[in-house]
């Protein structure tokens, strides 16, 4: 059985640093501005693999829509998406296999394969609609889910031979609670903010990116707020649970990555503010609010297998 | 030995993102890089029309800016009023700008006498020089059509619905289709890479 738990393990966590990983990709599609490298969907001009030229377009599609780059920029998102389905799908599998009578394990990496293939299909509809902006924060949004499910699975299967404590520390529980809900708000009112940046583009073309920031109304201010809030409970938040709990060091670790990210985020988002909208940034902010949520859910979960300081 | 572990993890987390932000760059780089690649089709050749108010204008008109060129004439019933329609709402646009400009050149120079075109400047609500409406002798506008531009049709019934990209160096940089959305959306992005 021991064996089966590591190697359980070992498939969770390369899922899940997979899935992270792929969230990098898709953000620098994103970013890159690749997202109709590929105008039609599973395949790329209608070849399994793209075209390296244009001579290879077959006569239906636009060869003058061609770009090379991000064609395979695209086109590699989709592959790294398939292998990571892959690898999920095999969690599920194991999860099946040796841990059907453990719910809190088998449950979220089955569902986790579920929406992983749901996905996978729902990347043809951002292709399909030219990326309007909706479908894209969905996209995100359901990648978001997957590697949380993915996490809260990792969790369980970490503390599987502990029993969870008697009682849970509810306040830090609550106010975990309310840090992941405002994040998720925040990476929300990000991708808002990206897409008044490309509606204030439409408008006004000839604005320098960073000037373009004060071009998308309020919601860039709402963002900047809430962020510096979600930063103070942040700091709170760790204080108050290293204070409380027995500090094993799993939990350090957590709370010490989780005050690095947001004060990354911070500094990234100040940065934006002067710099503008830059590529290399929006990246990084978006990456590490992927990351933040994702380790506050492992906080939350972890918190149930603590114990209260006596 | 606990201490060691977290020391290598920190070590291979920070290599991670070295490596990741040195890929991110790279992409971010060589996307930027072909899309600015803006091919160059062939250089416009010199030439001098009249614009709408008799005063002279051709290449050394539109040189040292960035050029978007259609072919209409005012009698069309068929594509030209969708296509100025569109050449208009791209010249509200660019209100703010007085490096991009629009050439109109007619393909119906018997009719289209400079008072016609000026009436149909107005009707397009233009009231600067950032849009011009050109009249030539028809063979002039025939040469200019199918050597300058490269554009082929039974003029002037059959002419280009095409917006052609020309920039400061009268560079002929990209054709548009007026009626594509997405194709008028690269037309702006290519025109913010030539103001850059």
């Amino acid at each position: 059985m021991n064996k089966k738990i590591i190697r359980f393990k070992k498939f969770t966590l390369s899922a899940t640093l997979a899935t992270y990983l792929l969230i990098f990709i898709g953000g620098l599609v994103r970013v890159s501005g690749a997202g109709l490298g590929c105008p039609d969907w599973p395949k790329c001009f209608g070849r399994w693999i793209p075209p390296f030229n244009a001579g290879q377009i077959p006569p239906e599609f636009n060869a003058a829509a061609f770009n090379f780059t991000l064609a395979w920029i695209e086109y590699i998102n989709r592959l790294a998406g398939m292998l990571t389905g892959i690898l999920i799908l095999i969690t599920a599998i194991l999860a099946i296999k040796n841990f059907r009578n453990r719910k809190k394990i088998m449950l979220p990496s089955v569902l986790a394969a579920v929406v992983v293939a749901f996905q996978g299909w729902y990347g043809s509809i951002v292709v399909q609609s030219e990326l309007q902006p909706v479908t894209i924060s969905i996209h995100l949004l359901l990648a978001l889910f997957i590697v949380s499910l993915l996490m809260y699975t990792l969790i369980n299967v970490h503390f599987l031979d502990r029993s969870p404590a008697g009682k849970q520390i509810k306040p830090a529980g609550n106010v975990l609670r309310i840090l992941w809900f405002a994040s998720l708000i925040q990476i929300t009112l990000g991708t808002e903010i990206r897409s008044a940046v490309e509606q204030a583009w439409q408008k006004f073309p000839l604005i320098s990116a960073s000037e373009i920031l004060s071009y998308t109304g309020p919601v860039t201010l709402v963002h900047a707020m809430l962020g510096i809030l979600v930063a103070a409970g942040t700091v709170m938040i760790s204080i108050r649970i290293l204070r409380i709990t027995n500090g094993e060091r799993f939990v350090r670790q957590g709370i010490a990555l989780l005050n690095l990210l947001i004060l990354m985020q911070l500094l990234i988002g100040f940065a934006m503010q002067i710099f503008g909208i830059q590529p290399f940034l929006q990246i990084f902010h978006l990456w590490s609010a992927a990351l933040f949520i994702g380790i506050i859910l492992v906080l939350y979960t972890s918190l149930n297998y603590q114990w209260e300081r006596p | 030995m606990k201490s060691g572990k977290t020391l290598r993890m920190v070590y291979i987390s920070l290599i991670g993102l070295f490596l990741l932000s040195v890929i991110a760059l790279v992409v971010i780089y060589f996307a930027r890089q072909s899309r600015s690649d803006l091919m160059v089709y062939g250089k416009v050749p010199a030439f001098e029309f009249t614009e709408q108010n008799g005063q002279p204008f051709g290449t050394s008109e539109m040189k040292g800016e960035i050029n978007i060129v259609n072919f209409f004439f005012t009698s069309c019933q068929g594509p030209c009023p969708v296509m100025n329609a569109r050449v208009a709402e791209l010249y509200q646009k660019y209100a703010t700008s007085n490096q991009v400009r629009f050439v109109s050149i007619s393909v119906d120079p018997d009719r289209d006498s400079l008072s016609v075109l000026q009436d149909y400047a107005k009707s397009h609500g233009v009231n600067d020089n950032r849009w011009v409406f050109l009249r030539a002798p028809m063979e002039e506008v025939y040469k200019i059509s199918e050597k300058g531009f490269m554009l082929a049709g039974e003029l002037p019934s059959i002419h280009s619905t095409k917006l052609i990209l020309v920039d400061r160096n009268l560079n002929i940089r990209g054709y548009y289709d007026s009626f594509d959305d997405e194709s008028l959306n690269l037309l702006t992005t290519n025109v913010r890479e030539l103001l850059n």
